[in-house]
This record gives structure tokens, C-alpha cells and sequence, in this order.
């Protein structure tokens, strides 16, 4: 007589990274709570980049902490948009009910854009399009308080 | 540059849920290519193994691939990117003189682990991972729209290409049974659910179960092992930024940039009428046009008008592509077997008529951020 037995592991691992997000992404959310854009200026090649950066990739060279800071408006340009069903999170990917459209939107006064929520209509939309933030009412200093972005 | 020839290959069939454990998967590719050139594991010297510890659910993951991969006390490195990256440095190893066989493996097997999560993680978890707007299903997304809004396409144009290669995997045995659609049209791809708006679900390569293989060796060794080896001419490689907002999505730098660095090594000046046959690694339909522009294969906008059937003048993706079966680290160096295939007249019925030059690319990272292009030489 045989016994086929078969075992079923399930097993969950937890790894807790704690990430700190650094001096210059500590500026940049810090004038969030203030619901601002802050961004910082490579001295070579004036690129401005948001979120600020240490580091510009183009020229290789460190960008000073306490130089080179520039605050931008909080609009900008909608430079490129989708929508899906699809939400992803560090688990799983599921298809919801409803979409969720997004915007690729350009700060003005920098070359980088950043994506987030657009509220307006899919139909509506035109790349080209003049944006604003949409802050939460109290921000806390995290991504989440860009709520998204309302046309002009 | 000294010739490095690809000597033999395998590939095993793609499967949404193969069913079978990972490492009778590599050993399967691995040995049956060993088999298929007539060689013996003592003739392996290095392997350079292409996997992702996120899609493995495990660090270090090549330590348990040693034996499986014919690594077992033999020197073996491994790369988190394509099997299409972890030629370059087998290549670079047969290239150094040190070495007379190169393993080269790649692959891994989604059904086992939550895709677009692992994608997810390639992303920045100080700003834009917590929201997980940015993942690689809304990044093909914007990439389609950035390609077809510069150069005033339409959906038609992209979905003319999945209906292409969807149509070509139904010739090919060894792409996924779900992507082999031999009657599909554009209609249907058109009216497929919307993945990530504009791109629909057929549009897009299924991430799916797979491995594949591929031996190096250099030029006295390759005469002696096959009578039909395959030399790589030429090879490119370039990177862009990770912030897909500073990006150009319409056209690929990277590949661009690739294919000068290959070109040249290959002293072709003239691709459009050098060129064979491309087995280009498109994540999604629209890639596939937007490699072809900037391996100047067509000039910008104009990829839809590239007769790329496998009867065509420049027939791309004759195997189907990777819209014919995606797996993650295998893809891209599958597109280098299929065009190592048709360059040996080992296409079956995709068969493209004369190939002798042919050029195979491999990405990684998000609306391909990097890019490999490999031209391949051989069937005299």
C-alpha cells in the first residue's frame, strides 16, 4: 500500500525595508506640507528635476544640498495620459470595477514630469492641456498628498 | 574582432502554467541544448544565467541553478536582466580566450509569482512605489500613446502588428497555445478589454512560463561542433533614465544608440537592405514599431509601413515574437534562437526564404529603459 502525501506550504515573508528618502527628498517633502513644489537645478546643464536629485545623470556630477533650489509653481502640462482597470500593489495586481485615469503632467519651470490622477473626463482630455495640483487638505509630507491634478 | 559563434540552442514550449517544477524547466533547455549539439556537460566551462530573484522568491537564486544549468563546478555568473544580456558576457568571456563553451541560459515562470508585483518593484519606494500609478501596465500605456499622438497613428496601425505575430505564433510550435491565433484580425484586437488605455489586452506579450538556451563558443571550436554555426557580428547596448516622465516614450534612445554601437561593429550601413530578418523582443505591439524606427528599419512614423510578413521585404518577428509568449529573462534571448533558426533554415513553416543576416534585440526595465541588439551572421 502506497500513500501519496502531498504538503502545502504557505508561507508569507515579511521584510520591512525602512527606506529614508534622503536630504533632497526630505525638501522635497517638506514643501509639500506647504503645498509646494521645490526643485533643484543641475549648475552644468540647468536641467531642473522633479523630485530634486542628488545626483544629475546627464553631466555625472553632485548637486550641492544647500545651492541650486528652485521653487516651481505647482501646474503645469499634461504631456501624455491613460486610464485602466488594473491597480498594482506590492501583493497582487487585480482589475477593479471602474478605471483610473492618469496623467503624465510637466511642472512648469522643470523638464520632468510626474504622474498621478487627472480629474476630467476621459473624453475631455488633450495632451497640451493646462494642469493644476490638487493637494489633500492636510498634507503630511508624503506622495500621497498630491491627490491629483484639475484642469487650469 | 574575433568570430564567436552560436553553436546550438533550445528552447522549451511556452506555457501560462507549465506545470512543472522551475528547475526541470533549465535543465531541460540547458541539456537539451547540450544534447542537440552533441556535447557533454564536461565540455561546459562557464554559464552566465539570466533570472530575477523577485520572479525566483529567492536571493542569491543561481546558487540552486548550479546543477540544473550544468554549472556544477564550473565558473557561472548570472545577470538580472535577459538571457539576451547574459550572451554579451558570455560572449565577452569566449571573446577573452579563456573559455571553449559558453552556456548561456535565461528564464523564469510567472505562474508562480504575481507579475505586475515584481514589476512594482522596480520602481522608487520613496515616491512613486507607494502609489503604484506607475507600473508596467500603465507605462505601456503612455509609451503607445506617446508613439501613435507624435506621429499621428491610430490604434489600427499598432493593432495590425499583434494580429501579425499573433498570426505567425500559430505556426510556431513552441509559442504559448493561448497566443497562437491563426484566424485573429484587427477587429478583434481592437475590441480586446482595455489593458491600459490605448494598449488592449491583445496587444500585449502574456507574461508566461519559460526557458531557453543558447551555446557560444569560439570560431576553431564552433567549425568543429556544427556545420551550420551562427556568428555574432555585431552587439549594442545602451540605457536611458529611469524616470519615464523624462523620457522621450515615442522613440527608443536606447535602441537607437544600440544599433549604431552593432552597425558598426557589423559594418552595416545600409539596414533596411542588409537586413534579412529582425526578431525584435516587443513587450507589447507598438514596441515592435517603435524598435523597428530606431534600428532604422523605417524612418520615425513610418513603422506601420515596413512589410514585415514573414513573405514581406523585411520580415520582423516571423516566430511570432514576444506577443507570442513573454517569459520574463527568456524572451530576448529566445528572439536570438528564432533568428539563429532562421539563419540555419530551422524555421519549420515561418521560414523566411535566404536569411542570412538577421539582427535580434533584448530589453529590461520599464517601456524598455535598456535595450541589447545582437546581428547574426551565418548559412553560407
Amino acid at each position: 500500500m502506497s500513500e501519496k502525501i502531498i504538503e502545502k506550504t504557505r508561507g508569507l515573508v515579511k521584510a520591512d525595508f525602512n527606506f529614508w528618502v534622503g536630504l533632497y527628498m526630505d525638501k522635497f517633502y517638506d514643501s509639500f506640507e506647504q503645498k509646494k513644489i521645490v526643485a533643484n537645478k543641475c549648475p552644468q546643464c540647468g536641467e531642473v528635476f522633479v523630485p530634486p536629485r542628488k545626483i544629475c545623470g546627464i553631466c555625472n556630477i553632485k548637486l550641492p544640498l544647500d545651492e541650486n533650489w528652485v521653487q516651481l509653481s505647482d501646474t503645469g502640462t499634461l504631456v501624455n495620459y491613460t486610464r485602466t482597470q488594473y491597480k498594482v500593489t506590492d501583493r497582487r495586481a487585480r482589475k477593479s470595477k471602474g478605471f483610473t485615469t492618469l496623467g503624465m503632467v510637466k511642472i512648469d519651470g522643470s523638464n520632468s514630469a510626474i504622474v498621478y490622477p487627472l480629474e476630467v473626463e476621459f473624453d475631455d482630455i488633450e495632451i497640451g492641456m493646462k494642469m493644476k495640483i490638487k493637494w489633500v487638505e492636510k498634507p503630511k509630507g508624503e506622495p500621497s498628498d498630491i491627490e491629483g491634478f484639475v484642469k487650469v | 574582432m574575433d568570430k564567436v559563434g552560436i553553436v546550438g540552442y533550445n528552447q522549451v514550449k511556452l506555457y501560462s502554467d507549465a506545470n512543472y517544477g522551475r528547475y526541470e524547466m533549465i535543465f531541460e533547455a540547458v541539456r537539451g541544448a547540450i544534447d542537440n549539439a552533441g556535447l557533454k556537460k564536461k565540455d561546459i566551462t562557464t554559464v552566465i544565467s539570466a533570472t530575477n530573484d523577485y520572479y525566483d522568491g529567492r536571493t542569491i537564486s543561481n546558487c540552486f541553478t548550479v546543477e540544473v544549468g550544468g554549472g556544477y563546478l564550473a565558473d557561472e555568473s548570472k545577470v538580472e536582466m535577459d538571457g539576451a544580456h547574459a550572451m554579451l558576457y558570455g560572449m565577452m568571456r569566449i571573446l577573452s580566450g579563456n573559455h571553449k563553451l559558453a552556456v548561456i541560459w535565461g528564464g523564469s515562470m510567472p505562474s508562480c509569482y504575481p507579475y505586475h508585483s515584481t514589476r512594482l518593484y522596480e520602481t522608487d519606494p520613496t515616491w512613486e512605489r507607494p502609489n503604484g500609478y506607475v507600473n508596467d501596465i500603465t507605462a505601456s500605456g503612455f509609451q503607445m500613446r506617446a508613439y501613435m499622438d507624435k506621429y499621428n497613428l491610430q490604434t489600427e496601425d499598432i493593432a495590425k502588428v499583434a494580429v501579425k505575430n499573433r498570426r505567425n505564433a500559430a505556426k510556431n510550435p513552441l509559442a504559448l497555445d493561448e497566443a497562437q491565433n491563426p484566424d485573429i484580425t484587427t477587429k478583434d484586437v481592437l475590441e480586446s478589454e482595455i489593458y491600459s488605455d490605448p494598449v488592449t489586452e491583445l496587444m500585449v506579450g502574456q507574461p508566461c512560463d519559460g526557458v531557453a538556451a543558447v551555446l557560444l563558443a569560439p570560431e576553431r571550436q564552433a567549425l568543429k561542433i556544427t556545420d551550420k554555426p551562427v556568428w555574432i557580428t555585431g552587439v549594442g547596448y545602451n540605457q536611458e533614465t529611469y524616470y519615464i516622465g523624462e523620457r522621450e516614450l515615442h522613440t527608443s534612445n536606447s535602441m537607437e544608440a544600440s544599433a549604431k554601437m552593432a552597425y558598426g561593429m557589423a559594418n552595416i550601413n545600409d539596414p533596411v537592405n542588409e537586413i534579412d530578418i529582425a526578431e525584435l523582443h516587443e513587450t507589447c505591439a507598438h514596441e515592435e514599431l517603435i524598435f523597428a524606427e530606431s534600428l532604422g528599419l523605417a524612418e520615425k512614423g513610418k513603422g506601420p509601413e515596413i512589410s514585415s510578413e514573414i513573405n514581406g521585404d523585411l520580415p520582423i518577428n516571423p516566430s511570432g515574437g514576444a506577443l507570442g509568449g513573454n517569459p520574463p529573462c527568456a524572451a530576448g534571448l529566445i528572439r536570438v534562437i528564432e533568428a539563429v533558426k532562421q539563419i540555419r533554415g530551422e524555421a519549420g513553416t515561418y521560414q523566411v526564404n535566404g536569411a542570412k543576416r538577421a539582427i535580434a534585440s533584448g530589453q529590461i526595465g520599464m517601456c524598455a529603459q535598456n535595450n541589447i541588439v545582437y546581428v547574426l551572421e551565418g548559412g553560407e
